[in-house]
């Protein structure tokens, strides 16, 4: 018997040949875990949704739920049979019943003893009071998206399927509705598979992130190992959250390269020494220090509200990012010149 | 992709689709098979002026419909002028009259010593008037009433399109330093062309399957040929094998104006880029002109002939009062029922297989038995005819069961089954175009909420579509009610319709007797095309 809550077992997720998934497996251990797929546009992850509801087919591999296989070559368990609700990315609600409506066929399908969910609690943390009574036509495409949350919420499935559920929303709401969200599909135990493009959300409501690029699962982890340990250099690419440089291993605990100098740091993996490495230099990593006689040439500033990320340009024309507090003191001007606090010392060292 | 299997709907559909697709499979085989030697005689004889004559009747209607409903959908789409909102609603209401009640008013008023002659000896006391009275017969006549009466459909369609263009591609005209004139020849008229050829499209099949006013006329056709074969050589592989000419004919037609078309686009993108027209105000001569342009439309279309049809039965009050009234109403109304649910019915499941199922099968064979609408009235009628006596004198008989020709054959069921076949196309494409404003994740959603197929289709699909399967109602309604030769010759022994009384008098030379029952005619399809204008004049 399958101890996992969802298991997916070798799946080629294909709606058509552009938009292919080749030989997925991932797992969800437990009943009310919450996992988030991230991707480039395009690249499936709405595919693999829909094949898990059951709105396409398997050729190979199979998918089981709760120790019961509802999608293989051979069995196909129709859409309204599994208890898995799917939130589509864009406005599904039934043109012809009002919000109020559309939210309560949510609730007329769950017919399970968890946990009650109130809808007045879901229509009052999605910010929904003052559209009930709208047709889906009278509301924005934001509101469209909550209200379409609300009704796979209250339909208490056995798993949710979130397609960019938050895309559309105010950034005003966002966080918020992030943060209930989260509380309450931890409340009610719904195990959950959101697809998202931003990462900070799927970093913030995933137990777990799956990286999908070239139609492969790159990887499958946790936030915190996705975002400071990627297991390869597209992944790093598409989280663009730091840069690779080139570097020489020259210790235990130490690189060398020829702009920054010594680096120092612990290696998530050993290299012999000697060995031409590519680094990867996160903004965060490098630390502002105008007394020091390492000096870059400021290509770029951007205000972020609490940080600025300045674009530091080496002697050899490698452009670095990095993070400076935007209540720091000293700010710097495009051409001018950015001191940096050495040695570099960088707490787990990546390199590939 | 998760339904491709034979489950209900696919089945359901598969069989209504396969029933509709008969009599125009029997059409296709036809060419195959041998006919009589009248094929022969007529090739040597008439089959040249029938093509002729088709082809210009077509011609002509084509140009004057285009003329007619083209320009009245720009002036009320595009201008402000007295009478403008009357006007958008009552030229459909041209609608109602159909071709050979026209034909009959035409005839009625500029006949020698008709109306038109009592009116000027009215006022100008007597004179041989009859001289310079224009003569709307034959030819002429036959293009004049098809045209009046079918305009409403290049002017509904083509006034829709103009209504959902954006004003954008107007103010794109003025940037490129267009004249008025020109934007309306180089973008607005390009930018409608989808709808002016659906119009057209109607029109076509229309005036090519028309039989009542060309055979008032005495206008040799293929329609009347077919209908010769039939009735003059009892020739029915050879009527089949003249329609299938004319199906050939038209679908050469649309065949064309796809390939002319190209890979062009016409409709506007769905997110953002509409922008609402604002109205041109015309004032003095120019309003004037507009108003008169479309009054005289009007007048012609719809009060001509209902004013000459009032002033027969008003002087000729005895032939009212011998008009069973009463009967002719429930007999028109109980076939618009029964016809109505069972098209409505059956296009609906049809439809609604062919969306769950995504069967390019179904598709096809759902796109092949809608162009049934082509085939004459004539020749399903007595193509179904055909098929029920073969079936009888061959499956029936075997079986030692007594014969079924009187269920179907000079019945009510039978009639309505005709109805089916030829209207179907009507009710399965009104009932397509609904369901194409669902998008299909609509259906995924249900689904996912736990609703089988059948439950959507009820709960969902069927309170959705609600108000456009009362417009596809009415419009069917409509066309029953104007229906003639199927009604003709499937109508149980002395069960008459205001139709068919109108073309018996009417046919008899008793033009004043068929007045009456022509007037009930209008005022009921008026009547329907009142209640459903607004969703006509904006979907």
């Amino acid at each position: 018997m399958n101890k996992n809550f969802l298991e997916i077992e070798n799946v080629t997720f294909a709606a058509s040949n552009k938009n292919k998934v080749s030989n997925v497996s991932l797992n969800i251990e437990n009943e009310g875990d919450i996992i988030c797929l991230l991707g480039p546009s395009g690249i499936g992850k709405t595919t693999i949704l829909r094949t898990i509801a059951g709105l396409e087919k398997i050729q190979s591999g199979s998918i089981t739920l709760k120790n019961k296989i509802i999608s293989s070559k051979d069995i196909h368990i129709e859409p309204e049979n599994r208890n898995i609700s799917l939130s589509f990315q864009d406005n599904c609600l039934f043109p012809h019943y009002n919000v109020m409506q559309n939210i309560q066929f949510g609730a007329a399908r769950n017919k399970t003893n968890k946990k009650d969910l109130n809808i007045n609690e879901v229509i009052k943390f999605l910010h929904l009071e003052h559209i009930v009574d709208k047709y889906p036509h009278q509301i924005s495409s934001g509101e469209a998206q909550r209200a379409s949350l609300a009704r796979s919420l209250l339909s208490k499935p056995d798993l949710l399927l979130l397609d960019e559920p938050l895309s559309n929303v105010d950034q005003s709401f966002k966080e918020e509705i992030q943060v209930k969200l989260k509380q309450v599909l931890n409340d009610l135990k719904i195990t959950t598979i959101i697809v998202t493009h931003d990462s900070y959300e799927a970093f913030y409501l995933g137990s777990k992130c799956g990286i999908i690029l070239d139609s492969q699962l790159k990887q499958y982890d946790d936030p915190y190992n996705v975002y400071h340990f990627p297991n390869s250099v597209e992944v790093v690419k598409f989280l663009n959250r730091g840069i690779l440089i080139p570097a020489k291993v020259t210790g235990e605990n130490s690189l060398e390269n020829e702009d920054l100098g010594t680096i120092k740091g612990n290696f998530i993996k050993h290299y012999p020494k000697g060995s031409d490495v590519q680094l990867l230099l996160q903004p965060e990593d490098l630390e502002h220090d105008d007394k020091s006689n390492l000096k870059l040439e400021v290509v770029d500033r951007k205000f972020r509200g609490t940080n600025f990320i300045y674009t530091l340009k080496t002697l050899s024309n490698l452009l670095i990012p990095v993070f400076v507090h935007s209540h720091h003191i000293h700010q710097h001007e495009v051409d001018e010149k950015f001191g940096i606090k050495r040695p570099i010392n960088i707490d787990h060292i990546v390199c590939f | 992709m998760v339904f491709k299997k034979f489950n209900f709907w696919f089945i359901s559909s598969f069989l209504i689709s396969l029933a509709v697709a008969i009599p125009i499979i029997t059409v296709f085989i036809s060419f195959f098979e041998t006919t009589s030697n009248y094929l022969s005689i007529l090739q040597s004889t008439f089959l040249y002026d029938y093509i002729f004559n088709s082809i210009f009747l077509l011609l002509g209607v084509l140009i004057l419909t285009f003329i007619i409903g083209v320009g009245c959908a720009y002036l009320v789409s595009f201008y402000k002028f007295t009478g403008v909102n009357f006007f958008k609603w009552a030229l459909i209401l041209s609608f109602a009259v159909p071709a050979y009640i026209y034909a009959y008013s035409l005839t009625a008023f500029f006949e020698n010593f008709g109306t038109a002659f009592s009116i000027l000896k009215n006022i100008f006391g007597e004179g041989d008037y009859n001289l310079f009275i224009p003569k709307f017969d034959g030819m002429l006549g036959a293009i004049i009433s098809i045209s009046f009466s079918l305009f409403g459909y290049v002017y509904v369609l083509t006034r829709v399109s103009f209504h959902h263009q954006s004003q954008n591609l107007i103010e794109l005209g003025k940037n490129l330093g267009f004249s008025r004139k020109k934007t309306f020849f180089k973008i607005i008229l390009p930018s409608a062309r989808p709808a002016i050829v659906a119009g057209l499209s109607l029109v076509a099949m229309e005036t090519l399957s028309d039989f009542g006013s060309v055979s008032f006329f005495g206008l040799s056709t293929l329609t009347t040929g077919i209908y010769s074969a039939w009735i003059s050589f009892d020739d029915l592989t050879l009527a089949n094998r003249l329609s299938f000419y004319l199906l050939i004919f038209i679908l050469g037609l649309f065949v064309l104006e796809n390939f002319s078309r190209k890979k062009a686009q016409y409709h506007t993108p769905p997110k953002g880029g509409f922008k609402l027209k604002s109205l041109t105000l015309l004032q003095g001569h120019k309003s004037l002109l507009a108003f008169l342009f479309c009054f005289t439309v009007f007048f012609i279309s719809f009060l001509f002939p209902v004013l000459q049809m009032l002033y027969w039965t008003i002087i000729f009050p005895k032939h009212f009062v011998d008009l069973n009234v009463a009967q002719l109403f429930l007999n028109t109304i109980l076939l618009v029922f029964f016809s109505c649910c069972v098209l409505i019915s059956l296009a609906f499941i049809s439809n609604y297989g062919n969306r769950v199922s995504k069967s390019k099968l179904l598709e096809t064979l759902t796109t092949f038995s809608i162009s049934g609408y082509a085939i004459p009235g004539i020749i399903l009628a007595v193509a179904f005819i055909t098929f029920v006596s073969w079936f009888d004198n061959n499956i029936i008989s075997l079986l030692n069961i007594r014969t079924i020709k009187p269920i179907f054959i000079g019945s009510i069921l039978g009639l309505v089954i005709v109805y089916f076949v030829r209207f179907y196309s009507l009710a399965c494409n009104g009932i397509k175009s609904s369901y194409l404003k669902i998008n299909y994740s609509i259906d995924e959603s249900s689904y996912l909420l736990g609703y089988s197929k059948f439950k959507t289709f009820i709960n969902i699909h069927i309170p959705y579509l609600k108000n456009s399967i009362l417009l596809i109602g009415i419009l069917i309604a409509i066309e029953i009610i104007k229906e003639l030769p199927i009604t003709l010759i499937m109508r149980p022994f002395n069960f008459e319709t205001f139709a068919t009384t109108a073309y018996i008098f009417a046919s008899q030379d008793l033009l004043e007797a068929a007045a009456a029952p022509s007037l009930f005619l209008i005022l009921i399809a008026s009547i329907f095309i009142l209640v459903t204008s607004r969703y006509i004049l904006n979907d």
